[in-house]
């Protein structure tokens, strides 16, 4: 026969393995939880970075090089990447230290042109871009150069220099637009440029309507100008 | 021909990177210049030994010479790392052809195309030693430049 206290005891000894239950399973939820949220951000995580090396070999390989018959040199095939799309956003600095967007320029066609101090075809090319701005300035042309000269980041010495050279180099050529330095690797999302120089025709609205890689000739240029002119407003840049 | 002291880094070779390693490595189908040759030599020890570069600038290219005659213009050098018990000595650059853009007729550039050769005085105590450099070239071709890049040089010196 189990006395009361016995019987008391038993009773608590139910009542305490009950908690224990209860507190091992609450465990095991948070656990399970935790692990729950760790596998859904690693799959979010993978996803979206499947999806970014998705889209960056998608613009790597509209730049594609083949070689040109007698001649082992990369021949670039140049399909613009961004062709009737939005021109990449940047905000860069220019040689007089002023931020420059480009967003600041919508409602104006904009020659965005990629080249460096070394590129002897750029120096070919600017006296024309000057020449062209000059003409049609009026009707609501702008060009950015966007300097791809190396710059030192991690030395603020060198980096001056550097910016300095860049900034003598465009004022030697006359250069009378916005001089942009690339410290942010602005080329990446225009394709990763790696001929010199590269140029993009952006209209009104922010449209990328034209490219050349390489010396191209003057009319060609002017030709890529007007289109950029009369995008996004049909009545203007028809001379 | 041109001779320059060699841009002779004396830093330890060890697991540190190597100045030219700064740049993602690239695939060799991306250069435009090629290191053809010698991957070994032998030299006497203690002597002074003049050992020839061999490289090859890809067809339709240009690259500026180690003097161009711009000061805006990036110079072909060669940059190494002097192992213990080696040295290099001045490095004599062969002198540029003439080139010029049919867009730009009035300005000459002076250029290497083809095959051209390094001349590297090289000394090494008794032993192997094993050099490891870089050339530094920035190309073009009639119509667009390209960056520079820097091709890799290793050369295994034995001496006796």
């Amino acid at each position: 026969m189990l006395s009361e206290d016995s019987g008391s005891t038993r009773i608590k000894g139910k009542a305490k393995a009950d908690k224990d239950v209860k507190r091992n399973l609450l465990v095991v939820a948070v656990v399970v939880a935790v692990l729950a949220v760790m596998v859904w951000a690693g799959l979010a995580n993978y996803r979206r970075r499947a999806a970014e090396q998705a889209k960056a070999k998608q613009i790597q390989a509209v730049l594609s090089q083949s070689p040109t018959k007698g001649t082992d040199s990369p021949e670039p095939v140049f399909t613009n990447p961004l062709a009737n799309k939005q021109a990449p956003e940047f905000k860069l600095s220019d040689t007089n230290g002023k931020k420059v967007s480009l967003s600041s320029y919508k409602g104006k066609a904009v020659v965005i042109d990629f080249w460096a101090t070394w590129c002897g075809p750029c120096k070919v090319e600017i006296p024309w871009l000057v020449k062209l701005r000059g003409q049609y300035a009026g009707q609501g042309l702008e060009i950015l150069g966007v300097s791809e000269d190396d710059l030192d980041l991690d030395d603020p010495a060198a980096l001056l220099k550097e910016k300095r050279e860049i900034a003598e180099g465009a004022a030697k050529l006359g250069i009378d637009y916005p001089v942009l330095y690339d410290d942010s690797n602005v080329a990446k999302p225009y394709g990763g440029i790696d001929n010199l120089p590269t140029t993009f025709y952006v209209d009104r609205t922010g449209k990328v309507v034209g490219s050349t890689v390489g010396l191209v000739d003057r009319d060609e240029i002017e030709a890529n100008i007007k289109k950029a002119l009369a995008g996004g407003d049909t009545t203007k840049g028809q001379s | 021909m041109a001779c320059a002291a060699v841009a002779a880094l004396t830093m330890a070779a060890g697991a540190q990177k190597l100045p030219w390693q700064n740049d993602p490595a690239p695939a060799d189908k991306n250069q435009l210049v090629h290191f053809l040759y010698p991957e070994q030599i032998q030299v006497a020890a203690g002597q002074d030994r003049v050992v020839e570069l061999h490289f090859k600038v890809n067809d339709g290219l240009h690259i500026n010479s180690h003097a161009p005659r711009e000061k805006s213009l990036i110079p072909t050098q060669l940059m190494v790392i002097e192992p213990p018990g080696l040295n290099i000595g001045p490095v004599n650059f062969p002198a540029g052809t003439d080139y010029t853009l049919a867009a730009a007729p009035n300005d000459k550039l002076s250029v290497y195309t083809g095959e051209f050769v390094v001349q590297a005085h090289v000394k090494a105590t008794s032993g192997d030693h094993l050099i490891q450099g870089a050339l530094r070239y920035q190309a073009c071709d009639t119509n667009s430049c390209y960056p520079p890049r820097k091709v890799p040089v290793t050369i295994d010196v034995v001496a006796k």
